[in-house]
This record gives C-alpha cells, structure tokens and sequence, in this order.
C-alpha cells in the first residue's frame, strides 16, 4: 500500500510543473550556467588585461637606458606607451587621473649606484584594485631585472650559478585528484545539499500542507490505511525528489565536463573523469540519502503545521538558510572531517564529500557520517509521524 | 448501522485560541454525552447552526478524530479500537472535499478502490454501474483541475461510492453547490436509502431534512436537543414550520423541550 500511495503521489508531483523546475530543470542547469558563467568571465578579464594598453609614465631616466629597454620588451606581453615625466608629483598626478596606468621612479642617483655596483631601488607606482596592473608591472620589473643582473654579472666576470648557490624548488607531492578536491570540493557539496533541500520543499509542501489545503486530507484520512503508511508513502515521494535533484546537479556537473569547453588542461578534464566513477556515484548518494531524508523529516512536521501553502514557505525558507549555510564550510581550508565534525550535520556530509572527491575519505568516517545521519534521519521521521498523528494538524 | 454511546470531544485550545475566544479555559467541548443510532435502510440527519459540533460528531464517527470518551459502533464494529476495519465499511462525503486536480477522474477512482482493496474483477463492475449512473463516461480522462464543478462533485461521489460502504457519512454535502448539482448528492442519498444503506447526513437546511430525512437529532453547543423520527418530529411541532421549530428547539432551555 505504501508503494501505491508513492506512485500516485510521483505521477501527482511529476504532473506540478513547479516542482518540474525545482526538482529537474534548475539543477541540471545549474552547474553548466555558473561554470560557463564563471569561466567566461575569468577568460575576459584575462583577455582584457592581456589586451590592455598600457600607458607607462617614468621620472628621473636619464640617459633613457630604462626607457630602451622596456620598449624592447615584446608587444606579446601587451601594449604600451611610454610617457616621460619631470617629477615624481606630477607622475603621481597623473597615475590618479588615469592618464598613465603605471609609472616608474628611478632615482636621481641611479647611474652612480650602478657604477658604484650598489642596489638600485625601482619604484612601480599603480593602482592594484584594476586588475592585470600589478601582473603587468611584475613582468616589466623581472625583465628590468633580469637585464641589470646579466650586465653586472658580466661585468664582474661571473656566471650566474656562482653567485647562486642555492636553488629551493616546491614540490606538490598531493595528486592532481587531492588538489581539485581542495580547491572545487567546497563548492560541489553545497550545490549537492542546497538542491536536495530544494527539491524536498517543494513536494513537502504540496503534498502535505497544499493536501490540507485543498481539503483532499481529510477524505484521504478515511480509507482503511494505517497513517504511518500514508506519511511514509509521502515521505518516499519528498525524498525522491531531493534526491532526484541532488543528482540531477550531478548530470549538470557532468554534462558542463563533457559538452561545454571548459577547461584547456587536460590533467585537471582527466582528473574529473577519474571522480565521476560508479563507485564515487553511489559513495556520494549513500551519503546525500540520509541527508534528504532529514530534510524531508524536518520540512513535513512544518509543512503539516502549517495552515496554508504561503505560511509553510515562509516557514521553510527561512529554514533553508539555516541548513544550507552549513555547507558553506566547505569552502573555508582547514576544517577537516574528524571525530568532533563528523557528527555535526550537514557539516559532516560536506566534509566527507570533499574527501570523497580528493579520494581520501576513509571508511571509518564514511560509515560514521552515514551512521550518525542515519540517526537524525530516524529522529526525524518520528518527529514527522507524531506530527502527522495530531488531530489539530491534519484537520483544518 | 452507525451507534453512538454518550460520546465527548474536549479540545486543548493552544494561546492563539485562548485569545481569539477571549477565554481563559485550557479546553473547549466540542461534543458532550451524545447518544444516537442509525438505522439501515434510512436516513439520519444531524441538525444543528454552526458550531453545533455536528462536524465534529461526523469526524468521530469516520474515525477522523478520537472522542475523547463515549463509544462508537459501524455496522457492530468498534471504531475507537478497529478504526480500519471500521473505515473499510465507511463513505465519507463533505462539501468541502477537495479532488487532486493533476490526477484525471479515473486515476482519482482507481487509486481510491485500491487504497479500499476493493478486487478487480468488482472495481471493473463498480466503475461501469457509477460511471453510467452519474454519466462520467466523456470526462474520464480530463484533468480535474478543468472539469466543471457540478463534473467534480460527481467524480467525488463516485471516490466515497467505489467501495459500496454500508455506511455514508454526509458532511453538509450540498454547502455551496448551485441546485443542479446539489439534485446529485440528493440521488445519491436517496439512492443509498434504497439500497439499505445507513446514511447520516449533517445540514442546516432545513427544506433537505424535509425532503429525505427518516430520523433527526438536533445538536446545540454540542449537546443533544432532540432525537426521534421525522414523523413524529412533525407531529409534535409547536410553531408553523420547520424552520421556526429547528429554532425554537435550538434556543429552548432543555427544561421546556
């Protein structure tokens, strides 16, 4: 009986074209919107700054050596002009009226220094909240650099390593896998968990408080069904429906990977093919299923208390601040999944998802977090069954 | 059969309501020490203004709601402790059922007679005498949510019938329908007298009672003002009309009934 319950109130929900839209439409969409979004944004402004003319203005270059060699720089690494100024002030002034985009101070003293093989101090003057400025000066400056280095090594008759005894490399010894899960683990979770709420809300609503409002509740509440079969039929249909959306996000992931040219590296397009296997399919749902069902059993005790469709939205909304924002630890680096956060919910699903992406999540804290979410979920049918049970609820 | 042994409903009123009903009391009785039968084969009807407790004596009796004492028996069954063997005999109609409006007539019909387990082989039957009977057949396969509502109310007879109860519960069946449509619930009444059925049916109106009614029990504040047949309810009538004796009876003190 409870399965019959389910499928009229599948075909009844899969007919609501809002809940359409929550439950299919919205998160297979998602992920490719935001990662094109994103990813065309990102390539513009590189363009941009890579494009971008640049108006160079210098003070105190003299024999004009400085001003040589920055133009002998290649038009590749972008456009510029060079302007000269006769003092600091007015480089200054001009720098703040936008005429010129960097400017470089060289001391009055700069040849004597040279001469005199002492350090001589360049200073870029920008503005670093325009993006590629900084980027662009750190180039011109490494390329000045590199030139006054090689001259004074020449000078001397020295080879560079003589004087550089020391080269100190960083090695990255985490996988391509471990690093992606670091750095996108944190957004993946938090799609996965806001849409399997959202795709709960819907239905919960609809089919108990929209039930009640539509005065179907009472005549359904006269046939000779037991009401914990009622709710949990019900119950079933909410949760299918989270967790169809949490998977359809997952399609979305999968179809912006796959379909859309997202990403030149190669490595990084390998690494996300190796992540979405099977097995890490059915890790990541057996960790949303307990979730939702949470979810579920804390919308339906709203959604039945509720007297009207607005009065259970305007309840549950709020709520999925509440539980959603959670998910946003993800995205801060240094909290790890461990005995204390493994049994904080929602917090707990993140984490061990991002491991589950970096491929390190141990068994141990995989059956713990599916444990202690299986718990809440428990607490939270009960909570909907006494809830479903109450007269003042049910009947309007 | 339908009987009912002094029954009582006492509602906790929650703050919002101690406040709306200006009222200092904890509870509210909606029903007190009510008494009556239904007999099959006639019609009973439960009269009473607004906020009589007829609503909520209907409730107790489709296993809805719990009484809060008193005793319930559908057909010998005991509702309070078999509310789901009790409900298996039960049809349970009310002005204001709702239908899903997504779903088509059929689909409405056939997930009824399943949630009933009502055998194939007698829905089959079932489903072709009442869609015949309320001439259903063109509309089968339309969405509720665009059928007329005089369409909607014959597909809501046919969900309370698709089981064939011994026992149908009327809640102001007839409360907002236009005539026309109003004549199909007064059919089906008559229709289920014929059968043998127990019927109750709670009104305010009192031109229906005149027209179908074979016993009557008139409820104010929850209490129980008369109880008898339409016959003799007739014959002991002390103002002109029934309307003027409904009121007379629903404001008497119960000293002068």
């Amino acid at each position: 009986m409870i399965f019959r319950i389910f499928r009229k109130e599948l075909l009844d929900t899969l007919r609501d074209r809002r809940t359409l839209m929550t439950m299919l439409v919205i998160p297979i969409l998602a992920f490719p919107i935001i990662i094109n979004v994103f990813v065309e944004i990102s390539k513009s402004f590189e363009e941009s700054a890579n494009t971008k003319m640049m108006k160079i203005g210098i003070v105190g270059d003299k024999n004009k050596s400085y001003i040589q060699q920055l133009e002998q720089i290649p038009a590749a690494v972008g456009p510029k002009k060079i302007k000269i100024y006769e003092d600091s002030l007015a480089l200054r002034k001009a720098l703040e009226a936008d005429q010129i985009q960097l400017g470089l101070i060289i001391p009055a003293n700069a040849n004597d220094l040279l001469e005199n093989q002492q350090t001589i101090c360049l200073n870029w003057l920008l503005d670093a909240s325009e993006v590629g400025r900084s980027e662009r000066a750190a180039l011109y400056g490494s390329s000045l650099q590199a030139n006054a280095e090689g001259e004074r090594l020449q000078k001397l008759g020295l080879r560079p390593e003589q004087i550089k005894p020391l080269t100190i490399n960083t090695i990255n010894c985490a996988s391509d896998k471990k690093m992606l899960g670091q750095l996108a683990g944190g957004i993946l979770p938090y799609m996965f968990i806001a849409f399997g709420f959202i795709g709960c809300m819907y239905p919960a609503i609809d089919l108990f408080t929209g039930e009640k409002e539509r005065g179907t509740l009472e005549t359904l509440l006269t046939v000779p069904v037991a009401r914990w079969k009622i709710l949990i039929g019900k119950m079933l249909v909410v949760v299918s429906s989270g967790m169809l959306a949490a998977s359809c996000s997952l399609i979305g992931l999968f179809i912006s990977i796959e379909f859309l040219d997202l990403s030149s590296n190669k490595e990084i397009l390998n690494v996300i093919h190796g992540i979405l296997t099977p097995s890490f399919i059915i890790s990541l749902l057996a960790l949303l299923l307990p979730l939702v069902i949470f979810f579920a059993g804390v919308m339906i005790p709203i959604a039945i208390y509720a007297k009207s469709f607005k009065e259970a939205q305007s309840i549950i909304t709020p709520l999925n601040i509440v539980m959603v924002l959670p998910a946003m630890v993800g995205f801060f680096p240094g909290i790890e999944l461990n005995l204390n956060t493994s049994i904080i919910p929602v917090v707990n699903v993140v984490l061990a998802t991002k491991e589950l992406v970096a491929g390190t999540l141990s068994w141990f804290y995989f059956a713990g977090v599916f444990t202690v979410m299986c718990l809440l979920a428990t607490i939270a049918i009960v909570l909907s069954y006494r809830q479903f049970g109450k007269e003042s609820n049910i009947l309007s | 059969m339908i009987s009912v042994q002094n029954l009582n409903k006492t509602f906790t009123l929650t703050k919002q309501q101690r406040k709306e009903l200006n009222t200092d009391q904890k509870t509210a009785t909606a029903v007190q020490d009510l008494s009556f039968s239904c007999q099959p084969g006639r019609v009973f009807s439960l009269l009473g203004p607004n906020g009589a407790g007829k609503t909520t004596t209907l409730r107790m009796i489709a296993t809805l709601i719990t009484p809060t004492s008193g005793q319930i028996h559908i057909n010998g069954i005991d509702a309070l402790s078999q509310p789901q063997e009790a409900r298996k005999h039960i049809g349970f109609l009310t002005g204001s059922t709702g239908l899903y409006a997504r779903l088509t007539p059929l689909e409405v019909i056939d997930y009824y007679a399943d949630l009933y387990g009502v055998e194939k082989a007698a829905r089959e039957q079932r489903k072709e005498e009442l869609f015949s009977l309320l001439h259903m057949k063109d509309f089968l396969h339309k969405r509720i949510g665009k059928l007329s509502t005089g369409m909607k109310q014959k597909v809501s007879i046919c969900r309370t019938m698709i089981h064939d109860p011994s026992v149908v519960i009327f809640d102001e069946p007839t409360s907002g329908l236009d005539v026309i449509t109003a004549e199909n619930i007064i059919k089906l009444i008559r229709s289920c007298k014929d059968q043998g059925k127990t019927v109750i049916f709670s009104s305010h109106i009192m031109s229906e009672v005149d027209l179908l009614c074979d016993d009557l029990a008139i409820i104010h504040q929850g209490t129980l003002k008369y109880n008898g047949t339409m016959t003799d309810f007739r014959a002991n009538m002390q103002t002109a009309n029934l309307t003027e004796e409904f009121i007379r009876i629903v404001q008497a003190p119960n000293s002068q009934l």
